[in-house]
């Protein structure tokens, strides 16, 4: 199926849901939906769209708000789904009802931004070990890595 | 009673460590977590510090054994935000190290999982072959894991004509003996029986939790990047994606051994179409704003970065999801319901790096709370002492 046929067929799918569609590259789609719209037009592209293939999920630090990228893979095309939400209350919906395999990525949103993802199976954190301090969340921008002073233990003061 | 298992997280069977905490009751397991993040290394948060060009060499580091992958796949996104256009020749030198990298890759894959069967004579045969491949990059990039071949624009080192034809002969020893030892693999009743039927994923399962490369084909999901968004030089290309249907670890050997001849072919295509010409142009320091997905077939599934720039020398945002990442919800899976000798097997079964090392598996009596520590050769022994004795499954065919 053509790039253009599939961005006809998003229009008329997602309707008003679609807030803009983009087709910056062969079989490259971005389609941005508010916040609110994520689960259904997730669901519209499993179910409609062959995506039940979602690659990863990007977070993005842009300042006031963050964006979402849910990358999704047909078989014939890549379609990225783009949501953002305000820095002062990050919430976003869990996909994990409509693709089960996205729990891993949404974990690693969850530690990495401080975004609270609503309903994910398993809140815990995914990379960041166990004694990593709270409301440290690392992509942000504003986190800089300060490197903790040496101790030697015995050493002298 | 249920017993917890911890494995890891210093386990170099996955290739960053990674804990394994299994529930088991008696030798079947019950209930599989994994937690990762014991060797995170904030690359994401590293690459937005580098330059364009520094950040090769830096996802070159990402892994050790598809080093050329995550390079690839980061370049071919950074040409794309640079409007750059590599030269021709340039292109099918950087994808023929991808399939020498591939066969690389899978020749020690097959290795290991002939080991982890009790089959050591088979994992010798192809580690002695992955020896024949290992040297041709060696002689192309200079070094043997990380080749360092790509550059912004095309690659580094051209290939002259005493090379191309050491390739060639080199493919031709490979496909020869891949083709013996997997006539002998077929003809091992014992070790077919073994592999039958460990570690089942459906195909149900397959799709709903994500899960790409060689695992997903082996269960019947036929997606491979370099067919379903064909990259580069990979559209010029005759080659046909492997699968397999017994969604076992049998499925995925099978599934690595008809990969390993179809790279044969790519390689051979890539060598006797190469165009001349240069093979590299230069690139601008900064890009424009912009961004991009790049994906990439890796030799354990699909790669993808996505990369944003804002008008600077550095990324603005690199993000970047390994396949084995991908494969960790559908080994969850694959684990539940398995024995506990059936671990080493299902782990190689998903990735390559169990041969690195003999490994301590600590078991922990929930009960007590008791420790005894055993090493992973003994879990093999147990493994192979296991299926000594058991029957041999009469329907159990190579299906080569």
């Amino acid at each position: 199926m053509p790039d253009i046929e599939i961005v006809e067929n998003l229009k008329r799918d997602l309707g008003e849901k679609a807030l803009e569609l983009s087709n910056p590259d062969v079989r490259r789609i971005f389609v941005k939906v508010a916040l609110r719209d994520l689960v259904p037009a997730a669901t519209i592209l499993r179910d409609k769209y062959d995506c039940a293939y979602l690659a990863t999920i990007s977070g993005l630090d842009k300042g006031d708000v963050f964006e979402f990228i849910y990358h999704f893979a047909s078989p014939v095309a890549n379609i990225n789904l783009r949501t953002e939400c305000p820095r002062s209350e990050p919430r976003i919906a869990s996909i994990c009802a409509v693709i089960p395999g996205a729990v891993l990525y949404e974990r690693e949103l969850q530690e990495m931004f401080g975004v609270t993802v609503e309903g994910i199976p398993d809140p815990r954190r995914l990379n960041l070990p166990d004694d990593w301090p709270d409301g440290q969340f690392p992509l942000r921008k504003d986190w800089k890595h300060v490197r903790p002073e040496e101790v030697i233990p015995g050493g002298k003061p | 009673m249920s017993f917890e298992i911890p494995i890891g997280p210093q386990h170099p069977a996955l290739k960053e460590p990674i804990s394994l905490r299994m529930t088991v009751e008696g030798e079947v397991i019950t209930g599989v977590d994994i937690r990762l993040g014991y060797n995170h290394r904030g690359m994401e948060k590293l690459a937005e510090e580098k330059s364009w060009l520094q950040n090769i060499y830096v996802t070159e580091r990402i892994c050790g054994i598809c080093s050329h992958s995550h390079a690839t796949c980061y370049v071919q996104g950074v040409e794309k935000l640079m409007e750059l256009a590599p030269p021709k020749r340039g292109l099918y030198i950087r994808y023929l190290v991808s399939e020498l990298e591939r066969i690389h890759s899978h020749l020690l894959w097959l290795g290991v999982a002939g080991h982890e069967a009790g089959f050591d004579s088979f994992f010798m045969y192809t580690w002695r072959d992955r020896e024949v491949v290992m040297d041709l990059l060696e002689m192309i990039s200079g070094n043997r894991v990380h080749y360092a071949i790509n550059t912004l624009g095309g690659v580094r080192r051209d290939l002259d004509a005493g090379q191309i034809a050491k390739i060639l002969e080199g493919i031709v020893t490979l496909r020869k003996r891949s083709e013996y030892y997997f006539y002998i693999g077929a003809n091992e009743p014992s070790f077919v029986a073994r592999i039958a039927g460990v570690g089942y994923l459906s195909k149900e399962n397959a799709l709903a939790l994500c899960a790409v490369g060689p695992v997903a084909r082996a269960s019947g999901v036929a997606r491979d990047v370099r067919k379903e968004d064909p990259y580069a030089v990979y559209g010029d290309l005759d080659f046909a994606i492997a699968t397999a249907d017994s969604c076992d670890v049998l499925g995925r050997v099978v599934v690595r051994v008809k990969e390993l001849l179809e790279s044969y072919k790519i390689c051979e295509q890539i060598l006797k179409s190469l165009p001349a010409g240069d093979i590299a142009v230069k690139a601008p320091r900064k890009a424009k704003p912009g961004e991009v997905v790049s994906r990439y077939e890796a030799p354990r599934g699909e790669n993808i970065h996505y990369i944003k720039a804002n008008g600077t020398d550095k990324p603005e945002r690199l993000k970047v999801r390994a396949p084995t990442l991908a494969n960790y919800p559908a080994t969850v899976e694959m684990l539940r319901k398995g024995f506990i000798a059936d671990i080493p097997l299902i782990f190689a079964a998903i990735d390559p790096c169990i041969c690195c090392a003999e490994r301590t598996v600590t078991l922990v009596s929930a009960g007590s709370g008791a420790e005894s520590v055993v090493r992973m050769s003994d879990l093999r022994r147990r493994a192979i002492a296991r299926h000594r004795n058991a029957p041999v499954k009469r329907n159990a065919v190579w299906p080569l």
